[in-house]
């Protein structure tokens, strides 16, 4: 028969995490795009004019601009049957105890109570398209932070908000960028005023449970001249049955010795396309750093970039990626020189196993006149087993003097003497595999919170365990 | 005039099949589009100012020297290569072109259908020649086209070296130029191939270096770019048995306006294969380079090592060198391993050799010998490595 196999994705998740919750919603859109549903979108929200206008030149651009022709093969993606906007709960809940409980089971599930309970400053937590759960420690207020939903920012801070939405990552920059743009929903705002540090890391959980249903969140961090702030999402989310797509824009902007780091650990589903531009701008001796772990999707294109704005200006990624069985990671890093005297590094590391398959994609440019740069990028990808993958796709302009640019990549199966160490004492074959692949992605591990590394690691042991037998 | 199938007609005495042929490539070459922006192996490569109907007169037709060692052995075939296509047909029809593709651009397709001259070199199973062989090709005047084809067959556990000169009379001719070659490696073979590209630096140059090897087979090639303001080659191996090696390096100097492009492939077949790259390049003046590279270990190949490296010393704030050192991998038994640096002299070596009161134009003389020197020792004969540390001489001024 020529019928191409079904792959069975993630069909365990059930039993793994246990979370699907029956579908219950307020307003559901229909399926597909046009300008009366853009209208719509913008419409229920009660958007000033300004914003709907965006959103529907955004439209005009996502129907001229062509798919890409590289990278992952997006075909499969059927604009016309995905549902732009949903709306879980009409109201804003401002404690946990407000939450609808079978939101708070899924969550209970997620260990998001616990990671409260420890630290939580603020939670900012996504069902469907909308932040639900909001809460403000209220120390962060009285330091003027602002962190709310997206869409309660364009409400209650409509001048910061137009200043910056938009200028970091235009609608034109690329196809998925303009889609979101046209239908955004959801996702963080922070302000974090002058010389404010934010000690405890920012957190919002991303969900989605609905067939068919796009995640268009839009995040705006904003750090003003000197302060610091550490923010994380973390995705996970259930099983479908057919394919749904995430595309979510990020934009950054790190004042003058300002120091921003964007920590993502993302656990879609494996029917999720998760096709998502991330992308900070850092001025004067300002530090951004992306840790981005990608672990589920089917399809993962991801690129967080910085732009190195002005002297000093210093750029970091550092990116993990694990592919099963169906998975194709496509991801990595730029760094766009800009300004003489900026750093960046780059440092990602790959898991392939099962036949999925991972690639970096990367790019380091260096303009005219941004002399006196220094660049450093490092890959190194592990294949399990000879049925999977790894590529590697750095892309190098140097267009000024005296800068220093590097790249290494290697390419390597679990070394049998490591094994073979492991298992003279005694421990079982998939065990130490784990081990390994765990101490591999160890420099990522440690640079995350305690309970994402717990998380992560076991998140790599239930990865594991499905390559035995 | 225009390039078209009259101007083959300036090709007189060819046997019908390569006539065939020719007349093929040039409908190849009129049906398929100009490479454009979007083309991610040209996105940084501009041929729009390429026009190779201005250069519709073939030069030096079979006009190149061969420097044949004193005694050539018994059975060793050395020949102009239209001629060789004529008296060898069953020895030149199923190769040429074979690894050189037709249709796989519109300047391979160009070269084909108008390559003028060049060498065919074929030595039988078993013998070795220990004098390298030398190939001369020159050209005489400006504006005009001058495509030499190199195909070389290396019989089972053969062993020779072969060089390839690419000389211009006038530094600053202009023109269409090419210089590409083909190697077929049989098993257990040892090739050494040298290819010195020096035309001028007005001319537009095209060229594709491959080599296919069969079991055993190594190949060491030594790639050197220092002509034309143009210039595009493409180093590809294909390791085709279990046990073979390639060797692949090249010194590129880019001057001036000039503009190089590099190509390179390392296609991986069979497993127990090995392939090791290195090219090192410098750059002046607002001169740009492009390296694009690709390991590729296919599916069976397992117990493959690749290594790929580039590296680029960069003289000047205008100049601009790109490197995209790709990696394909499809078997998890293998070790592959890249690198790619772009930068300057370092600041510590000059401060070190200044501090001993050498001057600084000599210094950093000192240090671009010495960037290219790892390399140089990689020259795999004599005759080849001299000539390149002279030609680098004159260079450095």
């Amino acid at each position: 028969m020529a019928s191409v196999p079904k792959i069975e994705v993630g069909s365990d998740y059930k039993e793994k995490y246990g979370f699907f919750v029956p579908e219950d919603y307020i307003f559901k859109a229909k399926r597909g795009l046009n300008e009366e549903i853009v209208k719509e979108i913008s419409w229920m929200k009660g958007e000033p004019e300004w914003m709907t206008k965006f959103r529907l030149r955004s439209l005009e651009i996502f129907r001229k601009k062509p798919m890409p022709n590289w990278g992952a093969d997006l075909s499969v993606i059927d604009f016309e049957n995905i549902f732009y906007y949903l709306k879980a709960s009409d109201k804003q809940s401002k404690t946990w105890e407000e939450l609808p409980p079978d939101i708070k089971a899924t969550y209970d599930r997620l260990g998001v109570p616990e990671a409260e309970r420890k630290f939580l400053a603020g939670v900012s937590a996504q069902y469907e398209s909308e932040v639900v759960y909001h809460s403000l420690q209220e120390n962060l207020s009285k330091q003027g932070v602002i962190f709310l939903d997206t869409d309660s920012a364009l409400r209650e801070h409509p001048e910061l908000f137009k200043e910056y939405f938009g200028t970091v990552i235009p609608p034109a920059d690329n196809k998925f960028s303009a889609l979101n743009s046209a239908v955004w929903s959801g996702g963080s705002f922070i302000y974090v005023p002058k010389g404010v540090r934010v000690e405890v890391p920012l957190q919002a959980y991303f969900r989605i449970n609905a067939e068919n249903m796009g995640q268009f969140e839009r995040t705006l961090i904003i750090c003003d001249e000197g302060s610091f702030v550490h923010y994380i999402e973390g995705c996970t989310a259930p099983i479908y049955t057919t394919d749904s797509l995430h595309s979510a824009v990020v934009e950054i902007i790190v004042k003058k010795g300002a120091r921003c780091r964007y920590t993502t650990i993302q656990n879609w589903s494996t029917n999720v396309f998760n096709l998502v531009t991330k992308r900070a701008m850092a001025y004067a001796d300002a530090t951004m750093e992306w840790v981005d772990g990608n672990l589920g999707s089917q399809i993962t294109m991801k690129y967080p970039s910085v732009y190195l704005m002005e002297p000093g200006a210093k750029g970091d990624v550092l990116s993990v990626a694990f592919a099963g069985k169906g998975q194709h990671q496509d991801a990595g890093g730029k760094m766009i020189h800009v300004a003489p005297n900026t750093t960046s590094t780059i440092t990602s590391k790959s898991i392939s196993k099962g036949g999925g398959r991972t690639s970096y994609r990367g790019h380091i440019k260096i303009y005219p006149g941004a002399n006196n740069c220094k660049s450093f990028v490092k890959c190194d990808a592990l294949l399990l087993d000879d049925d999977s993958r790894s590529d590697t796709y750095p892309y190098n302009d140097v267009d000024a003097e005296n800068v220093t640019l590097g790249h290494e990549a290697t390419v390597s199966k679990v070394s049998d003497e490591q094994l073979f160490y492991l298992m003279s004492r005694g421990i079982a074959r998939a065990e130490a595999e784990t081990m390994i692949v765990n101490g591999f992605i160890e420099p990522f591990t440690k640079e995350l919170p305690l309970e994402y590394a717990v998380e992560l690691n076991r998140l790599i042991q239930l990865e594991m365990e499905g390559s035995v037998g | 005039m225009a390039l078209s199938v009259e101007t083959l007609d300036q090709l007189q005495g060819e046997p019908a099949w390569l006539r065939e042929r020719r007349e093929a490539a040039f409908a190849t070459f009129e049906k398929l589009p100009s490479p454009s922006k979007t083309d991610e192996e040209w996105r940084r490569t501009d041929v729009r100012g390429f026009d190779p109907a201005k250069y519709s007169r073939l030069e030096h037709l079979d006009g190149h020297k061969l420097v044949l060692p004193s005694a050539l052995p018994k059975g060793v075939i050395l020949k102009p290569l239209r001629q060789a296509a004529k008296e060898h047909p069953e020895l030149v029809e199923p190769r040429l072109f074979s690894l050189v593709h037709a249709d796989r651009d519109r300047f391979a397709a160009l070269h084909a259908a108008f390559f003028t001259g060049g060498t065919f070199l074929y030595v039988p199973d078993g013998v070795v020649i220990d004098q390298p062989v030398i190939g001369q090709h020159f050209s005489h005047e400006g504006g005009t086209s001058v495509l030499p084809h190199t195909l070389i067959v290396a019989g089972k556990n053969s062993k020779f070296d072969y060089l390839d000169e690419y000389i211009a009379e006038r530094d600053d001719e202009s023109g269409y130029r090419s210089g590409s070659t083909e190697i077929f490696l049989g098993d257990g073979a040892q090739v050494g191939y040298v290819g010195v590209q020096k035309w001028g630096r007005n001319v537009w140059h095209f060229a594709d270096q491959l080599a296919e090897l069969q079991k055993d087979s190594s190949l060491k090639l030594f790639n050197v770019t220092l002509g034309g303001k143009f210039s595009k080659t493409r180093v590809e191996a294909s390791l085709a048995g279990e046990g073979s090696n390639a060797e692949l390096k090249a010194i590129y100097f880019a001057s001036g306006d000039q503009f190089f492009d590099f190509h390179t492939l390392q296609d991986h077949r069979v497993g127990n294969t090995r392939s090791d790259l290195l090219f090192k390049g410098a750059l002046q003046d607002v001169a740009r380079t492009v390296y694009a590279g690709l390991i590729k270990i296919e599916k069976h190949a397992a117990r493959s090592d690749a290594y790929q490296a580039n590296r680029n010393l960069v003289l000047s704030d205008k100049a601009k060198a790109t490197s995209i050192p790709m990696l394909e991998i499809d078997n998890n038994d293998v070790r592959c391993t890249h690198g790619a640096t772009v930068g300057p002299v370092d600041p510590e070596h000059m401060f070190y050799l200044r501090s001993r009161g050498i001057p600084e134009p000599t210094a950093k003389r000192m240090l671009i010998q010495g960037f290219f020197g790892d390399v140089l020792d990689r020259i795999p004969f004599e005759h080849a490595r001299k000539l390149v540390e002279a030609e680098l001489e004159s260079r450095l001024g």
